[in-house]
């Protein structure tokens, strides 16, 4: 078994830390990928981060109200030997967030 | 899952398009039940109030269609100039004709699937409220996040805020300054857009006793809420309401409590 931590990701807007309001997983659980993990509150907004692959939760950093830095241990999962090395380079299945543009069409006007 | 930016029938309401961002998230396996619409709160958005705060993918795990709208001035909707565009009556409107255009009928005994459900937050539940209110014959429940029963933003003192917003003069009035303060950190806010869209609201004020619902209503919020001293209000106007408080949580938080969205998708179901 291999440990992986995930530390608590780029929110984006400049935010560099957020406070966990709440755990929607325990140590010993088995989670998938996408499983709603924890809820955690910024200066700008409160969301839920879904769990970057599927795995063992070993150890949860952080109670409710505590503060954790982007970049700091958050979860950490435990994953068969084989499947360890290859995580972080299989391509994700996931389409790339779409953004929509609204972009002025000149020949209009 | 499948899920489009802008609706593929365009209608104008009153001949002009709204320019609003409509987005539906289909189930992998959807529920004999009707589809639900979101409307979100002031100053915040669809990726906001409903995507990074898990609601989209909990609903579609109920098995849920979902139809989204970023209001006027907000999220990645229009912005348009005109402060009609932003009056609650012509967004009702125009929440109408997009429920009607992705597919949403009237209520039909016979068909499960009919009717429409709504989960509004803050400003989003006032709409919801006579959204519900006035479309008996569309709307089949409602879920009120986070409701007032005065409205902040028809006090809200807009010559302060752009006194505030022209040269930095303080503004004197607590919820002014507080909303001001939140639609400042709201990421990719239009603050202009969005003191159209107060101008508006400050003339056609919510009066929850003018148009009460007669839907089932679920009414959430955060405990911490300071909103939520106007709930019993809202709540004797509607005696058969069920009403939630969730421990701990205030206005911002309570959004993403699992508790919240538990306690509407067993609501709606």
């Amino acid at each position: 078994m291999a440990e992986i931590p995930f530390p608590l990701p780029d929110l984006g807007e400049g935010l560099i830390e957020a406070t966990v309001l709440e755990w929607l997983v325990g140590e010993g659980d088995q989670v998938e990928r996408n499983q709603p993990l924890v809820e955690v509150e910024t200066t700008k907004s409160a969301l839920e981060l879904p769990s970057p692959q599927s795995g063992k939760v070993l150890k949860l950093h952080g109670a409710p109200g505590d503060v954790i830095k982007v970049g700091e241990p958050l979860i950490v999962f435990e994953v068969p030997d084989d499947t360890a090395g290859i995580v972080g380079t299989v391509p994700s299945e996931e389409a790339p967030k779409r953004r929509v543009r609204l972009s002025a069409n000149l020949d209009d006007d | 899952m499948g899920r489009h930016a802008g609706s593929p029938v365009h209608h104008t309401v009153e001949g002009t398009d709204p320019g609003l961002n409509v987005q539906t998230h289909e189930p992998e396996s959807p529920a004999p039940l009707p589809p639900v619409l979101l409307i979100h709160g002031f100053a915040s958005s669809v990726a906001l109030n409903w995507e990074q705060s898990g609601w989209i993918p909990a609903l579609l795990d109920a098995g849920r269609r979902v139809i989204a709208v970023d209001l006027p001035g907000h999220g990645l909707s229009a912005a348009p100039e005109d402060v009609d565009s932003y009056s609650p009556s012509r967004i009702r409107a125009d929440l109408l004709q997009i429920a009607f255009d992705e597919g949403a009928r009237p209520l039909d005994p016979a068909r499960p699937e009919s009717g429409l459900d709504v989960i509004g937050y803050s400003l989003g539940s006032r709409l919801a409220w006579e959204f519900g209110a006035t479309q008996p014959a569309l709307v089949r429940r409602l879920v009120l996040g986070g409701p007032s029963s005065r409205d902040p933003l028809a006090e809200f003192d807009l010559a302060a805020a752009q006194r505030f917003l022209a040269d930095g003069t303080p503004i004197d009035d607590e919820s002014t300054a507080n909303l001001v303060a939140m639609a400042l950190a709201s990421p990719n806010s239009d603050m202009y857009a969005l003191l159209s869209l107060v101008e508006a609201i400050k003339e056609e004020p919510f009066d929850a006793a003018e148009a009460v619902p007669q839907q089932p209503i679920l009414i959430v919020a955060g405990e911490k809420d300071e909103r939520a001293a106007g709930l019993e209000a809202l709540h004797s106007l509607v005696p058969s309401a069920q009403l939630m408080l969730i421990p701990g949580r205030n206005h911002v938080n309570a959004v993403t409590a699992r508790a919240f969205k538990q306690a509407a998708i067993e609501f709606l179901s």
